[in-house]
């Protein structure tokens, strides 16, 4: 189990940060916004962890930077992401469809331009030498943070998607002009869904900026959001659990089982070397089928009904029985 | 103006480049009366809906709802003042319930925010309760309360015509305006209609809008009509005193 731990151990925390990178996008994609504006928000609080734990809460050896600290830079980088996702929420959730996914990569890409021009940003070094809550080589106690993370934002979005506020969120998803016929504000609720996604991605990127112990321009960029698009909808953009899954999914597949797979004793060396430096074009070939093949991804909320609607009626009886009733309408 | 107005619409007209697709219409809806918009195949009904409801914005003219002018209200402010309508080309969230449809439509009478929600603070737990129970009610009013659990989407047209109802209701509404509810509907499934939505005006108070095709149906049903035909208001009145305007004779055996 130990050796699991520090063989894997980054590999899992990185799994969970992706679930909840994965839900950032998967909150606007609720409402029925395609955003891939996630890394611009990780990339922020990112960039605020890092100012606050090199310049603001000095003085602590490297090792015991206290957890508290980044729990409270995690919400400070959350309040500055909302902050940011509604001065850009609102006019550019006023588009929609692919205008709106380009005005949030032009945001992602503007933010990468503007932070590797600014000094107090660090240019293009970025903040190097972020303080470690631990001594560890193999980072795996950031899991008692991350897991948390994931969990919290995870039961967040599972608990919304059945409330009034995820209802209406789930009714412009459908049919945006009958949503505001029924007095669902649109503009109001795509703002709130894009930025409870904004906060999701700003406390990730606050915490993997103490993991990677370094910030710089080159996180939080347009292929992280491709990425992150990914794990959506591979795992599925019709239910929370489809983006947590599709994320540690997407991120295991590489690191763990294909690394695993690939070392396994007589393996013919042709197929291992292509799983050890072909993965990258599996997981391509992988998004493109499941794509195709799941358009909604794998998991899906029928998966949890299928069991529960066998046992009731068929669609023919179930809409045949009110005909009855009909004569007394 | 009058108390007993509800719905008054002044001047409207509502032009797709050249064609005016409702051109300088008036007229007013009485408190509690059901009334019929007729006119053959592109006359503008819909149109005149959409315009009424906040979805297309007029070229000119005004509207008044209550009193108070809602030319230039976003469609859910209007609805949050009380204007519920169907849809012709019916716009259920195809993907929900039944059930999760008709809770949907409670969202103006409730107001738990995100935290409430999430966490099932006060008001969230009651509110649910309550919500779920009133859209029960209501699919049993439309006869789809065993159906309650199925998706939208794979309702007969009919039942889908239904449930638009049972949505719409949903929002409390003091104006209802139906485009079509007969459509897809068979001969006795119609005349149940027609007494489903004279006992629900009845029950809920209600000042109807209908549109539809279905003579017989509208003749029955309503206490005064209108006549559109190519955008233009042809004929207003009493059923009988309409269905014998040399006018609207015209625009149907024109057709
Ligand atoms: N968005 C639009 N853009 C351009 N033309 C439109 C638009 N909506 C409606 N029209 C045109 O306006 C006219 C009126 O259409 P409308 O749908 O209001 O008619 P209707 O009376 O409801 O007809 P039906 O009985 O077939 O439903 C038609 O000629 C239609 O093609
Ligand atoms: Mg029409």
């Amino acid at each position: 189990m130990e050796g699991f731990f520090s063989t894997y151990g980054a590999a899992i925390v990185q799994m969970a940060l992706a679930g909840v990178l994965a839900l950032s996008l998967y909150l606007p994609l609720m409402a029925g916004q395609l955003s891939l504006a996630s890394p611009g928000f990780y990339a922020v609080g990112g960039y605020v962890a890092a100012l606050l734990s090199t310049q603001v809460f000095t003085g602590y050896p490297n090792g015991s930077y206290p957890i508290p600290l980044i729990a409270l830079e995690m919400i400070v980088a959350g309040v500055i992401s909302a902050i940011f996702a509604i001065l850009i929420g609102i006019p550019s959730l006023r588009l929609r469809g692919i205008y709106l996914a380009l005005a949030t990569i032009a945001f992602v890409e503007i933010l990468r331009v503007f932070a590797l021009n600014q000094p107090w940003l660090g240019g293009a070094v970025g903040i190097y030498n972020i303080p470690q809550p631990f001594f560890s080589a193999t980072r795996v106690e950031y899991l008692l943070l991350a897991l948390p993370l994931l969990l919290g934002a995870t039961l967040f979005v599972a608990r919304l998607e059945r409330s009034r506020i995820g209802r209406a969120f789930i009714a412009l998803r459908e049919d945006e002009l009958a949503a505001s016929a029924m007095g669902i504000r649109p503009t109001y609720y795509k703002v709130l869904a894009f930025t409870i996604g904004a906060i999701l991605a700003g406390m990730a990127g606050a915490l993997n900026a103490h993991i990677l112990n370094t910030w710089n321009a080159r996180q939080g960029t347009f292929d992280l959001a491709i990425l992150i698009l990914a794990y959506v909808l591979v795992g599925g953009s019709r239910t929370f659990l489809g983006p947590v899954i599709g994320g540690a999914f997407l991120v295991a597949l590489p690191e763990i089982i294909l690394r695993e797979v690939a070392g396994t004793p007589g393996l013919n060396p042709v197929i291992a070397t292509f799983l050890r430096d072909g993965r990258l074009i599996l997981f391509g070939v992988l998004i493109a089928v499941s794509v195709f093949f799941f358009p909604y991804g794998l998991i899906t909320p029928n998966l949890f009904k299928r069991r529960k609607k066998s046992a009731e009626p068929s669609v023919e009886t179930a809409t045949a029985a009110p005909k009855v009733s009909r004569g007394e309408l | 103006m009058s108390e007993a107005i509800v719905l008054e619409v002044r001047h409207i007209t509502r032009r797709f480049g050249g064609l005016y697709a409702v051109d300088n219409v008036s007229f007013a809806v009485q408190r509690g009366e059901i009334f019929g918009l007729i006119g053959p195949n592109g006359a503008g009904k819909t149109t005149l809906f959409n315009v009424i409801t906040g979805m297309t914005p007029p070229t000119h003219g005004e509207l008044f709802y209550e009193g108070i002018n809602i030319t230039n209200k976003r469609p859910h402010e209007i609805a949050m003042l009380g204007v519920a309508r169907t849809f012709q080309n019916i716009r259920l969230f195809g993907t929900l319930t039944a059930l999760e449809n008709v809770m949907i439509a409670r969202h103006i009478h409730t107001k738990s925010g995100v935290l409430e929600g999430v966490l099932g603070l006060p008001p969230a737990p009651q509110e649910e309760r309550a919500v779920r129970q009133r859209a029960m009610e209501l699919l049993e009013l439309v006869g789809l309360a065993e159906a309650a659990e199925m998706q939208a989407r794979n309702f007969s047209y009919g039942d889908q015509r239904r449930l638009e109802i049972a949505r719409a209701l949903a929002l409390e509404p003091k104006l209802l305006l139906l485009d079509e509810p007969a459509a897809g509907m068979n001969q006795n499934e119609k005349s149940a209609l027609s007494a489903f939505i004279r006992s629900i005006r009845e029950q809920f108070n209600l000042t109807i809008v209908l549109i539809e095709h279905y003579v017989p149906l509208v003749m029955g049903l309503c206490d005064r009509i209108a006549v559109l035909n190519f955008g233009q208001l042809i004929a207003l009145g009493a059923p009988e005193a309409v269905q014998n305007d040399p006018a609207v004779i015209e625009a149907y055996l024109g057709e």
